[in-house]
């Protein structure tokens, strides 16, 4: 009873349980006598397609292709974020000169650089690259710039009264003190990135996950239309997942909850 | 040896526009080297705003003040501050806190290590040296705080009403050890409080400032002995003091 109870109220079992739940009534829509396979695959065809693509070897294509795009893109526009996030949230001159053009450019959904993008650099890789770099810069420079400007002034005061210079407070204090609000922005980022690449490649993209499902629909193929999906619901979750460790260790010393 | 001395320093807030506050007026105040000086007032009085004046986080409007004859412009490690609200760097450890002046000034990790070993020890915090500050509780982040200020060796010890979230019993072990301290290392200490036990049991100079504007309303030197124990706090001496300063502030 004693071990029931534990592995009922298991993280892992709770998890899964509701994960199940929706593969179980799928399941039992697809299993209905008047259901369409072409509309609603049942998950045996999803699972199939799912060797198919890779034993002819296009699913690791596609996401290999997919995920190259994500991690560089990632890596550009995050770096950025941050490096000119900490300026803009910390140094008021830089702050004046630039917070009021990231203001008047957040609003613009990233997707609506697509055709400027095409015009001027091409159906080019660099072109998802730079999509997704901007997708990424755009939501993480915000938060970086609000968790400078959300740095306790007593731990500012602190600092310079014990005689810390003023790039020497932004290095000691603001960027610790800012470090939560940075996680939450390479993980928003992350979120970024995947909405905007699969976006990029649905409209211009030779390969990716992206494309891949534009061929399923060409096609008809609603089963890898499903599968692809279900793999992109993955990849971001073990992604996000990934970040676990490293929000961890970063922030051993904050009060965050589990 | 460092004397502060305040010279007709008055202090207006958004001076020159229609929401002018002036919360500091013609203030003249010395406090001699190695003494203990506890500003006393009602809130609101600018006890605190003349307390980040001298530490240089502010400026004043009018007048000045000086440490040793050199005014006093910016902050600086000479005037090191414990704030009223916890201000010890909670992704330090307890033993990097400490050591966080030094290493600003390229310190290297064996005088850190050093100054920590000595500092938590003065302080009380033996075994805590490598624990995060949520893991403390709020008095022995208290006791960090003060140890961090220590550690940087000011010349003068400001504190903004250091004691004002502490609980009663914690409250008093802190003065006595805070007094204890004073003792051993003889910086020129100004205590910020609205607390008048906590101003008379401490300080050698009782400043009482009048509200809104602060002005000095009175100087009580106190004389009694040191080291004065927690019993003093009961004293007919202690309390007469007590009851004179209670009834200057303007109840």
């Amino acid at each position: 009873m004693e071990l029931l109870k534990r592995v009922i109220s298991g993280r892992f079992l709770l998890g899964a349980l509701s994960i199940c739940a929706v593969l179980l009534a799928y399941s039992y829509a697809t299993s209905q006598p008047d259901n369409n396979p072409a509309l609603l695959p049942p998950l045996k065809d999803i699972v199939g397609s799912f060797f198919t693509n890779i034993r002819a070897g296009t699913l690791f294509d596609a996401l290999g292709a997919s995920l190259f795009r994500i991690v560089l893109g990632f890596l550009i526009g995050t770096t950025l974020a941050v490096v000119i996030g900490c300026l803009v949230g910390w140094y008021k001159p830089i702050e004046y000169l630039i917070d009021p053009l990231i203001e008047a450019i957040r609003p613009i959904p990233p997707l609506a650089y697509i055709p400027i993008i095409i015009i001027w650099f091409g159906i080019e890789e660099f072109s998802r690259v730079l999509l997704i770099s901007i997708a990424c810069f755009m939501v993480c420079v915000v938060n970086v710039i609000a968790g400078m400007k959300n740095v306790p002034q007593v731990y500012v005061d602190a600092a310079s009264t014990m005689g810390a210079t003023r790039f020497q407070v932004f290095r000691t204090v603001a960027i610790p003190a800012a470090t939560p609000f940075i996680i939450t922005g390479y993980r928003i980022a992350l979120a970024a990135a995947w909405t905007t690449l699969v976006a990029a490649e649905l409209i211009a993209a030779p390969s990716g996950l992206g494309y891949m499902l534009q061929e399923g629909r060409r096609y008809f193929l609603t089963d890898q239309v499903m599968m692809i999906i279900a793999i992109i619901g993955t990849c971001a979750f073990v992604m996000d997942r990934a970040f676990r460790p490293i929000q961890k260790r970063l922030m051993v010393w904050s009060e965050m909850r589990e | 040896m460092s004397e502060i001395i305040v010279e007709n320093l008055t202090h207006t807030f958004g001076k020159g526009t229609s929401e002018a506050l002036t919360v500091l007026e013609d203030i003249n105040l010395t406090f001699a080297p190695e003494s203990f000086t506890a500003i006393v007032g009602t809130s609101g009085c600018g006890k605190s705003t003349l307390l980040k004046m001298m530490a240089g986080l502010y400026a004043p409007s009018d007048g000045r003040i000086t440490l040793n004859g050199v005014t006093i412009k910016g902050t600086g490690r000479e005037r090191g501050m414990v704030f009223q609200q916890d201000a010890v760097f909670p992704w330090m450890t307890v033993a990097r806190n400490i050591s966080y002046g030094p290493r600003l000034r390229g310190a290297g990790s064996k005088a850190c290590a050093e100054i920590e070993k000595k500092w938590i020890e003065l302080v009380g915090l033996q075994g805590f040296e490598n624990r995060w500050p949520r893991e403390l509780s709020g008095g022995m982040r208290k006791r960090v705080d003060i140890g961090r200020v220590y550690a940087n060796d000011p010349d003068v010890l400001l504190m903004d009403e250091p004691f004002g979230a502490l609980d009663a019993q914690t409250k008093e072990r802190m003065q006595s050890d805070l007094q204890q301290l004073w003792q051993v290392t003889g910086k020129t200490a100004v205590f910020v409080t609205h607390d008048l036990e906590e101003a008379i049991f401490l300080a050698d100079q009782v400043v009482v400032l009048s509200a809104r504007p602060g002005r000095v309303h009175h100087t009580e030197m106190i004389s009694l002995p040191r080291p004065r124990s927690a019993e003093m706090r009961l004293s007919e001496e202690l309390l007469a003091i007590k009851r004179k300063l209670w009834h200057l502030l303007e109840h």
